[in-house]
């Protein structure tokens, strides 16, 4: 048996416990990263690219996508390796005259709030993505939606933690935790030992078979996603593509789901069951990702060939030059996903120096810069440069039980 | 920024995304310990053939560096499709 003793251990290394290890790493506090099987091996290893500021509603996630943007072009530089930082735009493709309107007024709350997104017709499309389907009559455009490589900004948010002296230890959770005088101590399936004074949850989608040790439940779930890969092609546009689909059936769920008029048990399509949207973008070595899916399937991570078939069909509607294109892999991520869209930041009710920081959902890679940020502040006793009562622990009941 | 490509003596791994032993090595001693994780810090075997030409040899280095028998590397996963579908083929 061996005992560690850290300033802060953090279970879960994603790209927001990556993100938080590196933050307080450079604050000179001792630090602990402990997963259960690898670095990247929950979502942040197994979803598209994009920090995407048009999808959000005006508020203080669109806020704090705003200030993560600025932190990436600070990491950009700061990072010991290349992470594949990119701001190529973003366009969403809008498909009939309904979902424009929608659009228009989506668009003119979100430059209210100071983001600067358009509506572009069909011409100026086509100088973006010269390939894109002859019935789009529209698009949004926004110039600041930009992308990182996951993996690589895990990868240097690990390395630069380790040269400030972090511990990552893999393959290995805790079994039981038990509050110390001060502080916590994690007794490890290994038999291993570790004492923190602070204790960061960043488990994601599990997050609770961590809390749940301390008798304290979040409700978080996973919500799975489906991609495809193809081969490395050239470029077919400039920007980073959806659909508006679905944020129109985000905005406004009654016009997404069309039905004919007097129909009174709409069935689902198989594309309502798979929770399809359309996102595709191509990565730094010219692969496209074709995504995605939005299922609640419980922990399941496999792909199957209905939604396969789905996203393959969609992907051909909008761009039909691809169907000529091979795709070599899929993969399938879970979301952590929230009642209420909002992430798990903050402490434990209950358990004084017990945070958490999970429940990013579909942002999780966009935010994580950010999360670092302000779980360091809190963990360090500073205030946060944002209002955290939206994100409380405890805003659905629940007090830990020890 | 592109990651430095070594030529040369240098020996490429994986050819399809080429990445050199070199490469591979370091992601080890940065702490991976499966073909898995190396796939994801360095993309060897995310290339045209997924993994078929380089897999073994990965195995090879992960055993050496760890000082393990081939058979104590851990297994990796496989995903659909195992070669390359067009995306016409896959929507029917
Ligand atoms: C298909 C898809 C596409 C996406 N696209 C985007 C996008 O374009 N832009 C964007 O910003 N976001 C995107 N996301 C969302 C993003 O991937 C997540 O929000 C983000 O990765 C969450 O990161 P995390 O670190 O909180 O959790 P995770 O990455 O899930 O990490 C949690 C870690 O905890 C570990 N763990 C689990 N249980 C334990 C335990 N008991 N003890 C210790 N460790 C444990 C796991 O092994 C894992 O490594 C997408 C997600 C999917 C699925």
């Amino acid at each position: 048996m061996t005992e560690h003793r850290c300033d802060v251990a953090i279970l879960g290394a994603g790209v927001n416990g990556c993100s938080i290890a590196y933050e307080l790493s450079k604050r000179g506090k001792k630090v602990i990263l402990i997963d259960k099987v690898v670095l990247g091996a929950g979502a942040s290893g197994s979803c598209d690219d994009m920090i995407l500021l048009q999808s959000k509603k005006p508020g203080i996630l669109l806020e704090m996508a705003f200030k993560s943007l600025d932190l990436f072009e600070g990491l950009k530089t700061e990072l010991l390796s290349d992470i594949e930082f990119e701001t190529r735009g973003g366009t969403i493709l809008i498909e009939d005259e309904e979902h424009l309107s929608i659009m228009e007024e989506f668009v003119a709350s979100q430059n209210r709030y100071g983001l600067e997104v358009e509506i572009i017709d069909r011409k100026r499309l086509v100088e973006l993505q010269p390939l894109v389907a002859e019935d789009i009559i529209a698009s949004t455009y926004s110039a600041r939606d930009s992308q990182v490589n996951p993996m690589l900004l895990m990868k240097a948010f690990l390395l630069g933690a380790k040269q400030k002296g972090l511990r990552y230890i893999s393959r290995t959770t805790p079994v039981a935790i038990e509050q110390l005088a001060s502080g916590w101590k994690l007794l490890l399936d290994t038999g291993d030992v570790v004492e923190a004074e602070v204790l960061v949850n960043a488990a994601g989608a599990w997050a609770n078979d961590i809390t749940k040790l301390v008798d304290f439940q979040v409700p978080i779930t996973p919500r799975k996603g489906q991609v495809i890969v193809t081969e490395a092609i050239p470029p077919l546009g400039e920007t980073n593509v959806w659909s508006a689909q679905y944020i129109v059936s985000k905005l406004k769920p009654q016009e997404a789901v069309k039905t004919s008029a007097g129909e009174s048990a709409p069935t689902q399509t198989p594309a309502e069951r798979f929770g399809l949207g359309f996102a595709f973008t191509g990565t730094h070595n010219g692969n496209y990702l074709i995504g995605s899916t939005r299922e609640n399937r419980g922990f399941d991570k496999s792909t199957d060939p209905e939604a396969i078939a789905l996203l393959s069909a969609q992907v051909e509607r909008f761009f039909p030059v691809m169907s000529k294109i091979n795709f070599i892999r899929t993969f399938a991520g879970l979301r952590p996903s929230t009642p209420d869209g909002m992430p798990f930041l903050g402490e434990i009710p209950g358990a004084p120096g017990f945070f958490i920081a999970a429940g990013h959902e579909g942002d999780g890679i966009a935010l994580s810069p950010i999360t670092g940020l302000v779980m360091a502040d809190l963990v360090t006793g500073k205030k946060p440069i944002f209002p955290m009562e939206a994100f409380e622990p405890g805003r659905f009941g629940g007090k830990a039980g020890l | 920024m592109d990651k430095d490509r070594a030529v040369g003596d240098e020996k490429y791994i994986c050819r399809c995304e080429e990445v050199t032993e070199a490469e591979i090595r370091e992601a080890i001693k940065a702490g991976a310990r499966s073909v898995v994780e190396i796939k994801r810090w360095t993309r060897a075997g995310m290339g045209i053939c997924q993994g078929r030409s380089c897999r073994r040899l990965v195995e090879r280095i992960l055993a050496d560096e760890l000082k393990l028998k081939p058979e104590e590397i851990e297994l990796s996963s496989f995903r659909q499709p195992v070669r390359p579908v067009s995306i016409k083929a896959m929507d029917e």
